[in-house]
Parts: C-alpha cells; structure tokens; sequence
C-alpha cells in the first residue's frame, strides 16, 4: 500500500449551492403557505382566478416544503458530512452539477405545472409524468455519486449517519418508482396503473415513508453528524444508533395503512399499520434521547449558541412528532383526528418544528465555515429561534384546537346515537375559523423568522470568499478493522440463508394450500431450531458476518433495501391480487360515462380532493352524516383513488343525485350563494372554459387498458356520447334558469358530481367462512 | 388464497407474526449493539472529529459584525 500522504479537496461548492437554495425555496414555501392558510380564512384571496386557487397551491406548498426545502437542505447536509466521514472528495464535480441544476429545474417544473393545474391527484406525488422521469433521472444521478464516493473512500467504517442516508436513496427511489407507475394520455396527463384500494394502500405505503425516508432518516444522519460536531463531543451511545437505525428501517416501512384506519381498508391490514405504528415509539424516541444526551454537559452552550438552541429543539420536536405519530395511528384516536385539523398539526410539528430547526442550525452552522467568516449577526440568530418557536407553538395549539373541535363536533351524535347533533358540516367549520386566523399569525412568524435567517446568509456571505476545506489522508485505502465481504459472501452466510429460508417457509404456511401450509409450518420450525443451534455452536461467524458487513457498501445496501422491500411486499402483494374488480362482492362501481370521467378529471386537476373525501369510514357519524358506508367495489376503478386525507368540506362519496344540477352550478359558481359561510373558493371559470373533450378516445383506451370495463368504442362514439350527456345537462339547468354552453367544463364537472355513489350490486357468491370482501 | 388473507378473522395472527419478526429483529440488532467492543464504539462515535472542521466562528468579529 503506498504511505505517501495525499491531500483532498472538498467540493463544498455543491454544498453551498444546496444551501443557498435551501434558503430561498424554504421560503417560497412557507410563504405558500401563509398565501394558503390566509385563504381559508378570507376566500377573497384566491382571486377567482385558477393557478391563485387554494387547491391549486396547496400541491406547490407541500412539494416545495417537502422536496424544495427539505430537498435542498438534506443534499447540503448529506454532500458535507460524506465527504468529511469517508475522508473522500464528491466522485464527480460533473454529477455534482448536473444533481443540483437538475433539481432546480425539476422545482421550477413543479411550481409551473402545479398552479395551472397539471396534477396526478395524489398527495406529494402530483408532479406530472415527465417531471416524474426527471426526478428518477436527478436521484440516480445523486445515487451514482454517493455510493461512488464511497468507493473511492479512505475511511473503512461507515459511520451511522452513512448508513441513514443509504437508506434513504435506496428507500425513496424504491417508493418513488412504484407510487409513481404511471401509463401516459399525453404529454401532461397519465393514469396511475393502480387503481381503488390497491392505489391508496401504494400511495400512503409511499406517502408515509416520503416522510419517514425524506423527512426523518436523512435528517436523523445529519443530526448524528452535526450535533456531536456543534455540540462538541461525540454522540451519546453509538450502539444506541445501532439499534436506531435498524430498528427504524425494519418498522418504518410497515406503518402506511394507518393513514386508512376505519376505511373500506380490509380489517388486517388496518391492524398491521396499527401495530407497526405504536412499535415506532421504541427506535423514535431511541433516536431522539440519543440526540438530546448528546448536549450532556454542553446544555451552558445552549443558553448561547443559536445552533445548539436550534439543534435541542429540533430533536425535542422529532420526539413530539413521533410521539404523536403512534397515537393518532390508534384506530380509536383515529376516528377523531382524522380528516381533521390534528393531522395538519402533526405535519408541521415534524416540518417546521423537526425539518425546519434542524436545518436552520445546520445552516448557521456551516455559514461561517463554508464563506471562512463569522457569521453577520448571533443575536438575529437567536431572534430567528425565538420568533420561529413562538410560530410553531402558535401553529400547531390552533391547529390541535381546531382539530379535536371539528372532530368532536363532526363526530357528536343525539338521541341515543341516532342523529347527528351538528348536522351541518358548516357549523363545525365556523366554530373553527378564529383557530384558523391563529394559524396564518403562527405560520407568518414563522416565515418572518426565516426571512431573518436569509438577512443573516446574505449578510455573512456578501463580501466574504468562499472556502473548499482539505484533508490530507495516506494514499490508498486504509485496512478496516474488519475485512471486506464479497457480494456472494454478503448474501451466502448462515444469518442470511436461515433468514430466507424461515422467510419462505413462512411465506407457503401463510400462502400455501393446506400440504403447503404443513410444509410452511414445519419448514420454519424447523429452520428456526437449526438457526438457533448453528448460532450456538458457530456464533462467532455471525458476528463476524455482521461486522464485516458494516464496511462494505454495496451488500449493506442490498440488504437494507431486502428490509424496507419485506414490509411493503407483505402489505401489497395480496391487495394486489385480491383487490380487483373481480373479487369485490356485494358493490362494484359502474365505470364512468366519457363526460364523467372527463368531470373527475378536471375535479383532480383543480384538487377537490385536497378538501373533499370521498370515503365514508365505518363510524356512526360518518354514516349518519354522508350515507351507508364505503365499500371497497366502489372505487376500484378510480385511477387514481381519491379517499382524501382532509375535509375541509363535507365527504362526496354520495353527493351524486343529492342535488339538482342547478345547485352544484350555482355552488361551483358561487359557493356562498348556497352554502352561506363556506370558505370554498369560486371555481368560476368552470362555467367559461371549454372542456377538452377531444382527449377523451384516448383517456377511455389508457381505461380500458388498465382494466376498467368499457366496451370498445370509435372515437366518434366516444364524443358523441360526451355530447349527448352534455346537452341533457345543460337543457336541465336551462329548465332551471340557467343558461351554460354544453361544452364548458363546468358541465363535466356535474356530470361527475351526480355520478358519485353509483354502484351496480353483485351477485352473491358462496364463500366458505369469513366475511365477504365487500363488507 | 390471498381472498382468504384479506377476508377471515384469523388474519390477525399475520399481524402477531409480522410483531413477532419485528421483534426478534429488534432484539438480535439490541443484542449485536451491545456486544460490539468498546474500542470500536468508541472509535465510530469519534468518525465525525477525525476530519478537523474550523472552530466554531458564530461569535462576530466585534468590529466587522455590527449587531
């Protein structure tokens, strides 16, 4: 091995450039926000126009928080402290540039498309489909420079924040991918492939883990580097963050059903999300106490420095929120919380209290280091601190108020639980509105404490001369304490084939038929015991596996990523299979006519869904209030599904035939004209523009190729059956009162509404035991 | 088959078996955590000091800093 001493060069100019983006885009975002918690308060501010629309920017708000802000803070922490860990410079200046430009423009897209109304209709994943590709392009690009540099490592060991972020590339491209599967209509529209119950248990399978594998564990690798460096002493228990980190992985992945708790989501699977929910509560707050120990003896600092401060309340936030987590994943808690408020304030604990301090401490952090000059101003630091808490405690308590109110009022019934005692879903929103002012006030002294942060930035970094720090390493790799494995050796080695071969044999008793299920059953016993034997007689080979294992990437990666893939295989691969038309029973939805579908359409593309559900839970109230409750056959050929997640209006499961169309005319017009005191805004220019029929032929093929049951139809047929629907519509508003040209979207808009709840019955089968799917 | 997952009562024991293998990965890693030899944990929790970081510079240069 040659001994001579080489010296690296950082490429910290990507980790400036992430940063300085961070700065910006966390504030476009928050000042989204602010625009649209002010507009549920004053419907004004939408301006009656489409792209200024509540609906419309809410999408901008959570994507630019989420991979904007977060996004471009968690590059600058994870390019820093790799570099510095595995004592290696960037592999690639040329990938480097092209991960950060190609973000930047994949932000840029989002904030186009997304206000004009280019959406795929699931939450944090409504970027359209060529953005899509772009986001996989950027991610792998980023991929092939991380695990590049740690190839050409002069650090053996990978220390744990190395491991967090393994996890997280491999994870989200993994959940990225999938939730994303998409067939194309044009260049600006597609059809997700999944469809019903088996779309939403991929989409919150994807959208819980965004937070776990976006939110948390990128963030959890940059605490566990940033806080011991800022802190000034090593992390409290590093076999603590051994089992944290595990332990997190494994369970993280399995939580998504509890975003469906007491839906059509079949009953085990509910239960499932449930368990794996509470069991987060151990690594979680594992994690938080790790951090938080870590300011042993360095609590005087805090007193002082804005990092440390930022820092201690980030961590102690991530404990909130992980605290919360479980607790609203308890299906009875659920019941209350969900759809309402709460669960807001549940995200912003984790992004404005977890993502946003822990990023601001970082930033002021690596300000002086970076630019090589002290930072502008501590004590506009420490005021940042002060204003941005204040803003998140006034944040969040308005938003838990508003949320056990509107759920206790939603959810109170009279009478011996026979009617509702707030029948109408407008008093509960009234009673709420002085917690929403109390939020755009949280939320906007939120945002001014980040502009303050931006002052600092652009203050420290005007004049000063950036710096690109060095280390000098002996040339080759250094010996690691263990030696490497082999790619077969990582896999052919008795912890991994006595794990796979219980995983089989676990697979066929749960699975199999009936000589299958013996097999299954006996195999993994026996497995088990064999497991258990070799381990006492030959133990040392797995401890040696395993640390072995620890330095070498590739099959580290393989198998994390073997870890994450178990719990989503287990929950979808049946649902998969089980959750098709085919097998409902009792309900099955009744395809849309082209018009309709070209009506709910436009409905995702203007985000009805952010604020109408369209799932009535299996809770007296909920029926009381909407209807008979939702059934899995309903919705199987809604692609995408639309369940919701947030009511800041009534459920639509069965709006449909509740009302004339004159109604949902005026109401789309004017909603306060039939609902005095909505907050909804005017979706005017339904009644101005002209649906895009002509799309239709091939909207219906993409259908019918994704299973829905229209039978073939010409083009011509297609549109001509749109029209017809079309003119019968409008000579009913004309009977009403009210003149509307049959080619305006408005049209299709309420030729969806009054489809809503329609289901054919299906013919009973006989089923030996159980329930029937349906039910 | 996977109608009979989704459909009978008795799926609740895949959650208990789900628990269960969360559990004894939860314990095998706790169990690997705390046999790891004190020299090595101390040497990975000191990763992040081996590679120098300027000292900390947040406190203003007096007469450069107006605050």
């Amino acid at each position: 091995m040659p001994n001579g001493k080489i010296t690296i060069e950082f490429n910290d100019r990507v980790v400036r450039q992430f940063l300085l983006a961070t700065v910006i885009w966390a504030a476009v975002a928050m000042l989204v926000g602010v625009l649209i918690a002010a507009q549920l308060n004053f419907w004004q501010l939408n301006f009656n126009t489409s792209w200024l629309t509540w609906s419309r920017l809410r999408p901008l708000h959570t994507n630019a928080a989420i991979f904007a802000f977060v996004g471009n803070m968690m590059f600058a922490g994870i390019y820093y402290s790799t570099q510095r860990l595995v004592k290696a410079r960037l592999a690639s200046d040329l990938l480097s540039q092209v991960h950060f430009w190609g973000w930047q423009a994949i932000i840029v897209a989002a904030a186009v498309t997304l206000p004009i109304g280019l959406t795929r209709g699931k939450e944090y994943a409504e970027l359209i489909w060529p953005i899509n590709v772009m986001v996989v392009v950027v991610w792998v690009v980023f991929a092939v420079n991380f695990f590049w540099t740690l190839a050409r490592r002069h650090e053996p060991s990978l220390y744990v924040a190395i491991w967090f972020y393994i996890a997280t590339i491999v994870t989200v491209a993994m959940l990225y991918i999938v939730n994303h599967l998409s067939i194309p209509t044009s260049l600006t529209h597609s059809y997700p492939v999944f469809g019903g119950v088996q779309d939403a248990l991929v989409q919150w399978w994807y959208g819980h883990n965004a937070v776990a594998f976006f939110l948390t564990t990128p963030i959890l690798g940059i605490m566990y580097y940033f806080l011991p460096k800022a802190a000034e002493r090593p992390i409290y228990s590093y076999r603590l963050s051994v089992v944290h980190f595990w332990s997190l992985v494994f369970v993280y992945i399995w939580a998504g059903p509890h975003h469906l708790l007491n839906t059509a989501l079949p009953n085990w699977l509910q239960s499932l999300g449930m368990t794996f929910s509470l069991m987060l509560w151990a690594p979680s707050w594992g994690g938080m106490l790790n951090g938080l120990l870590t300011l042993r003896g360095a609590w005087d600092k805090v007193r002082t420095d804005p990092v440390l401060k930022f820092f201690a309340a980030g961590v102690t936030f991530y404990g909130m929120a992980t605290f919360e987590g479980p607790l609203l994943a308890i299906r009875s808690v659920n019941a209350l919380a969900h759809y309402t408020d709460w669960i807001i304030a549940h995200v912003h604990v984790g992004t404005l209290g977890w993502n946003g301090f822990m990023a601001a401490g970082m930033i002021y952090w690596l300000l002086p280091r970076l630019w090589s000059k002290p930072l502008h101003s501590v004590s506009l630091a420490n005021l940042h601190f002060w204003i941005g808490l204040t803003g998140i405690l006034l944040y969040v308590s308005a938003m838990w108020t508003s949320g056990i109110t509107q759920g206790l009022m939603l959810n109170e019934t009279a009478e011996n639980g026979t009617v509702l005692a707030y029948p109408n879903f407008l008093d509960t929103l009234l009673a709420v509105r002085p917690m929403m002012l109390m939020r755009v006030v949280g939320g906007g002294l939120y945002l001014c404490g980040w502009l303050l942060l931006g002052y600092n930035v652009f203050r420290t970094v005007r004049g000063s001369r950036p710096v690109d720090a060095s280390i000098e390493v002996f040339a080759g790799a250094a010996e690691p304490e263990a030696p490497k494995l082999s790619f077969a050796g990582s896999i052919l080695n008795p912890p991994v084939v006595f794990s796979a071969a219980i995983f089989v044999f676990a697979c066929a008793w749960m699975f199999g038929g009936d000589l299958m299920k013996i097999a299954g059953i006996v195999g993994a016993m026996f497995s088990l015991v064999l497991a258990y034997l070799h381990f006492e007689s030959r133990g040392r080979r797995w401890a040696d596996w395993y640390d072995r294992l620890l330095v070498t990437a590739l099959p580290f990666t393989v198998l994390t990523l073997i870890a994450v893939v178990a719990g989503g295989l287990i929950q979808i691969i049946p649902t998969l299979v089980a959750g098709q038309a085919s097998n409902m029973e009792d309900r099955r939805q009744v395809p849309y006519t082209p018009l309709e579908l070209a009506g709910r359409d436009l409905y995702v593309s203007d985000g009805c869904y952010l604020c109408h559900s369209q799932m009535i839970r299996t809770l007296v109230s909920d029926v009381l209030r909407y209807g008979d409750y939702s059934r899995l056959g309903e919705s199987i050929y809604d692609h995408p599904f639309q369940w919701g997640s947030k009511r800041n209006g009534p459920d639509l499961a069965r709006v449909g035939g509740k009302y004339p169309n004159i109604w949902h005319l005026r109401h789309l017009e004017d909603p306060r004209s039939t609902s005095a005191g909505s907050n909804m805004p005017s979706f005017r220019w339904l009644l101005s523009k002209p649906a895009d029929l002509d799309a239709l032929p091939r909207k219906i093929a993409v259908q019918r190729s994704l299973g829905v049951p229209y039978p073939a139809m010409t083009d011509a047929q297609v549109i001509g059956a749109a029209t017809a629907q079309a003119k019968a519509i409008v000579e009913d508003l004309r009977s009403a009162g009210a003149s509307v040209e049959p080619d305006r979207e408005v049209v299709a808009m309420i030729a969806y509404l009054q489809k809503l709840g329609k289901y054919e019955p299906v013919a009973q089968r006989a089923v030996a035991g159980g329930p029937r799917l349906g039910d | 088959m996977f109608k009979r997952l989704v459909l009978q009562d008795s799926a609740a024991l895949y959650t208990i078996a789900a628990f269960s293998v969360a559990a004894s990965i939860f314990v095998a890693v706790a169990w690997r955590a705390l046999r790891m030899r004190r020299a090595q944990v101390d040497r990975l929790g000191r990763l992040p000091f081996e590679t120098a970081t300027p000292a900390s510079q947040h406190e203003p240069d007096p007469e450069s800093a107006p605050d």
